[in-house]
């Protein structure tokens, strides 16, 4: 449930709100909702990952991956490494890793909250 | 405990989303780049992607109907011109807003607020050339032409509709990479793009560098090493053309022509040598040499090519013009193209317009200097540098005198090439305030005939352009032509002596006194940066333009061309030939062939066989281009150093050595000076280089075959980011050509815009494409989609639309723009 709850709420803030609005969010639902720390970061390190996966799947198939090519041809010129991996999945592997553990910390920070006060 | 783990957890997720949220060093914001709600991922584009079919802009004052084709090129239909320029700076803004933006930034010497500390050298030379405050001050002095100013503002107003608009999940994704966002523009920024120009085409001297030479050598040896005019030359203007006006008097050249240098004087300037890759071609045939009876017109700028493209294609239509053309972004009207009656072109022109004067200060406050035998004052200036990443801004102080800007002060100040012009001005006709250019095409655009024409050049200034010109009243016509110094002869040459009023640009070229050829005798017109006139031309324009092989080349091909037609101008534009080749190859290989263990040389061989093209297949040109290289290098390198850090020289022209390598082949110039027991001949150089190229190239490439020997393979043509950005550019694009070549391709310049037009009584017939494409959206399949038709040498048929109405099956979509 409380994955659902941030994958909807996040959905709707990030249309009109910066990205790192994922954090609050995160952080007052599962300071809500959360029984347990791991669960807390679960949910909400599943739900971003999900959104961001989800959404990035769609705007990179309607472009034919040319802009996620681009942005890989970018950074691998500068981190070597990145060209022996394969592109498409190492490039949402790192953008679902950004999102996940911005939400996750703060779905945790958000289960102690609640822990402190009750 | 519980608040122990609480703060702790809190730490971690606030500080992780902190550390996204801004960038790293080089490092960009990587949460707000990589959410797919805000970041690059949103700047995908699918197919066409065109505004919404109903915009409602505040701006326009009727209905604006854009048609995009095909190729998305929008075709501007509307009522009047402000809403035409308004709509292209929005069109533009929308596909080029941060290339725009970049070229002001770059001219007005702000690019380290933007990229940080690695620009600072660069802002700091631009800064001292002063093009930010010429910038304001031409538009300051060109609004008083109403019509300029109108232009200006309505082009501005279109591009500030769109950046008002912006989001930020919007922007050109450079400006989320580096991290920034666009500034309002106005027509100074304009002014700022087109200064950019002027920088490119006419920021390069030769001046301290063969002031260095003269001292070393003499002005004996540099009259004959360095010649005022080539022995091998097919000037723009056809030679024998009557000067049907009379000179105005030129000014006596002083008894003393350079500035005495004193031994201890360092001389070395930043200041890059002109460059004759960035060249051109034009011509146009008259109608009694093509097929359909009427003139035929064909033009190919060579710049540094970069994505975004340099170019923009565009039509605007209005009760006042119908224009097709290439565009540059940033600046309003089209600057090469054609209408309904007529077509024009430009070429730079090579004439010597940056000159330096060594400056006599009273100390070393450079509150003062010696002229004309007083102390002048001169003026001052603080420029402040924001840099980012640097917590307070950085501050450097430029004097000027009245010839122009000191470009540095003392030796001690750090600049791009560590080279140092001590207390020298510059006197740049880039930073001339009077003048609207831009008028220039804003009649061009609507001219129907020569006389038209003729009006629209006088308010060009600079950089000077080759414009040619053709109509459908069978018209064609030539003119280098811009504001150009009344200069005795050679003054420029050298450094000049800043104390003495007799060095002074004293005076301008009448403007209708400027070169000019209109329906020669020969049935053609044509340019390739040579040399303007021949020496019977009763002014002196300069001592080195750009070598002439392009221009014999494309004379002797028209020469003897009958029936023309677009195709057959086309392949011009792509023609290989090597006349470089042709005059001294079989001088070289005859040297070589005294000797039999060089004829069984595979390398050897390949050359004996080599049709002299360089086609991207030929090893023959791969050997050839490294050799005449390595033997240039070798020859001069030792007495003229061009790399001498302290007192930089400049080799003889390539023309210059062929003569020499032909009737002096005794001269004492091919004598390595750095072997002491040791005379080397002719013999020894040519040999010694052809090894030389051969080890070289074997390294590099590997040994010798068709595959890794190829011209394009070693040539390698890359077309990169404007701003550098790995992986946003295209690298090794297979095709031919050189510096020397008609089809000027080399290894970072080419042909950025290809342009034919057959002109027509009824309705033109016009083909062009640039190697990029009409997006500056990397993710957009319209941002390179021309590339691969470019390097082949092929052509779009431009769709020139008669009226809105007008029905192709090419269009492909039509965006209506409406009043908010």
């Amino acid at each position: 449930m409380t994955y659902i709850i941030i994958l909807i709420v996040s959905a709707v803030a990030q249309y009109f709100l910066p990205w790192w609005v994922i954090a609050p969010i995160a952080f007052a639902i599962c300071a809500w909702k959360s029984k347990t720390a791991f669960g807390a970061y679960a949910a909400a390190a599943g739900a971003i990952s999900t959104l961001w996966v989800g959404y990035a799947f769609y705007l990179n198939l309607n472009n034919d991956g040319i802009m996620l090519h681009k942005i890989a041809g970018l950074f691998s010129e500068n981190i070597k490494f990145l060209k022996i991996l394969p592109e498409t999945p190492t490039f949402f592997v790192i953008m679902a890793i950004i999102g996940s553990q911005v939400a996750g910390l703060s779905a945790m920070a958000g289960y102690h909250f609640r822990q402190f006060f009750k | 405990m519980k608040f122990v783990k609480f703060i702790i957890s809190l730490l971690a997720a606030a500080g992780l989303t902190y550390a996204l949220n801004r960038p790293l060093g080089a490092i960009p914001a990587l949460g707000r780049l990589f959410s797919p709600f805000e970041g690059f991922w949103q700047n995908g584009e699918s197919k066409l992607n065109l505004p919404p079919t109903d915009l409602q802009l505040d701006g326009v004052q009727d209905e604006v109907n854009v048609v995009f084709d095909d190729n998305r090129v929008p075709h501007v239909f509307a009522k009047n011109d402000h809403d035409a320029y308004f709509t292209q700076g929005y069109l533009m803004a929308r596909d080029r807003l941060w290339q725009m933006e970049f070229y002001t930034l770059a001219a007005s010497g702000r690019l380290s607020e933007v990229v940080g500390e690695r620009a600072l050298e660069l802002d700091r030379y631009s800064r001292r050339m002063g093009m930010a405050d010429a910038a304001k001050q031409v538009y300051e002095n060109g609004k008083t032409n109403k019509i300029f100013d109108e232009v200006l503002n309505a082009y501005s107003a279109g591009v500030n509709a769109y950046i008002k608009q912006l989001k930020y999940k919007n922007l050109p994704v450079e400006y989320k990479i580096i991290g920034y966002q666009p500034e309002e523009w106005s027509p100074y920024k304009t002014i700022l793009m087109m200064m950019n120009m002027r920088n490119v085409l006419n920021g390069g001297s030769d001046d301290f560098r063969m002031s260095n030479a003269l001292s070393k050598y003499g002005m004996d040896v540099v009259k004959d090493l360095f010649p005022n005019y080539p022995s091998n030359e097919s000037p723009i203007i056809p030679i024998g053309t009557k000067w049907n006006f009379t000179p105005v008097q030129v000014p006596a050249v002083p008894a003393q022509t350079t500035a005495t240098l004193s031994t201890s004087e360092t001389v070395a300037f930043s200041v890059p040598q002109h460059s004759p890759e960035i060249g051109s071609n034009n011509w146009a045939v008259g109608g009694e040499k093509s097929a359909t009876g009427l003139p035929i017109l064909a033009n190919d700028p060579h710049l540094q090519l970069t994505l975004p493209s340099i170019w923009y294609q565009m039509q605007l239509c209005t009760p006042t013009m119908n224009v097709y053309g290439a565009c540059l972004p940033g600046a309003p009207g089209v600057v090469i193209g054609f209408n309904k009656d007529v077509a024009w072109g430009v070429t730079n022109v090579g004439s010597d317009v940056m000159d330096f004067y060594q400056i006599k200060f009273k100390d070393n406050t450079k509150k003062e200097y010696w002229y004309n035998g007083a102390w002048k004052a001169t003026s001052m200036r603080v420029e402040e540098f924001v840099v980012k990443g640097r917590p307070e801004s950085l501050k450097d102080t430029v004097f000027s005198t009245h010839h122009g800007p000191i470009v540095y002060n003392s030796a001690s100040d750090k600049n791009i090439n560590q080279n140092v012009p001590v207390g020298h001005a510059m006197r740049w006709v880039a930073l001339e305030k009077e003048g609207t250019d831009l008028m220039a095409f804003y009649y061009l655009n609507r001219a129907k005939n020569y006389d038209d024409y003729h009006k629209a050049l006088t308010y060009y200034v600079a950089p000077a352009q080759n414009f040619v010109f053709a109509s459908n009243q069978n018209d064609i016509s030539i003119s280098p032509n811009g504001k150009l110094p009344l200069k005795w002869k050679e003054q420029g040459k050298f450094i000049m002596d800043g104390s003495n009023p007799a060095h002074d640009w004293q005076s301008w070229i009448p403007v209708d006194q400027n070169p000019k050829v209109k329906n020669p005798a020969r049935g053609f017109v044509s340019s390739a940066n040579q040399f303007s006139t021949d020496p019977t031309y009763p002014y002196y324009l300069g001592w080195r333009f750009a070598p002439s092989e392009r221009a014999i080349r494309i004379n002797e091909r028209l020469e003897k061309m009958h029936k023309a037609t677009v195709d057959s101008l086309r392949m011009l534009q792509n023609d290989n030939f090597n006349v470089e080749a042709r005059r001294i190859l079989p001088v070289l290989m005859k040297i070589l062939n005294a000797d039999s263990t060089e004829t069984n040389n595979p390398a050897y061989q390949t050359l004996a066989k080599w049709n002299m093209k360089n086609d991207a297949n030929e090893v023959g040109a791969t050997i050839f281009e490294r050799w005449i290289k390595e033997l240039r290098y070798i020859v001069f390198e030792d007495e003229f150093p061009m790399k001498d850090l302290k007192s930089p020289m400049t080799y003889p022209s390539r023309n210059r050595m062929w003569d020499m390598v032909v009737k002096e082949p005794t001269a004492k110039w091919f004598d390595d000076v750095s072997t002491k027991d040791k005379q080397e001949t002719l013999q020894d150089v040519v040999k010694h280089s052809f090894k030389a190229s051969i080890d070289s190239l074997t390294l590099k490439h590997g040994s010798m075959s068709p595959e890794n020997w190829a011209w394009n393979k070693v040539k390698s043509t890359d077309i990169n980011h404007l701003g550098r950005l790995s992986g946003f550019g295209r690298q090794d694009i297979p095709n031919g050509g050189g510096a020397g070549i008609v089809n000027a391709t080399t290894e970072l310049n080419g042909p950025s815009w290809r342009m034919v037009v057959q002109l027509d009584k009824d309705w033109p017939k016009a083909y062009g494409l640039y190697p990029g494409g009409q997006s500056g959206n990397p993710a957009s399949p319209f941002y390179d989609n021309m590339i691969d038709k470019w390097a082949k040498g092929e052509l779009n048929e431009l769709l020139f639309m008669k009226s809105k109405e007008y029905k192709s099956s090419r269009i492909s979509g039509t965006v209506k723009i409406i009043k908010k």
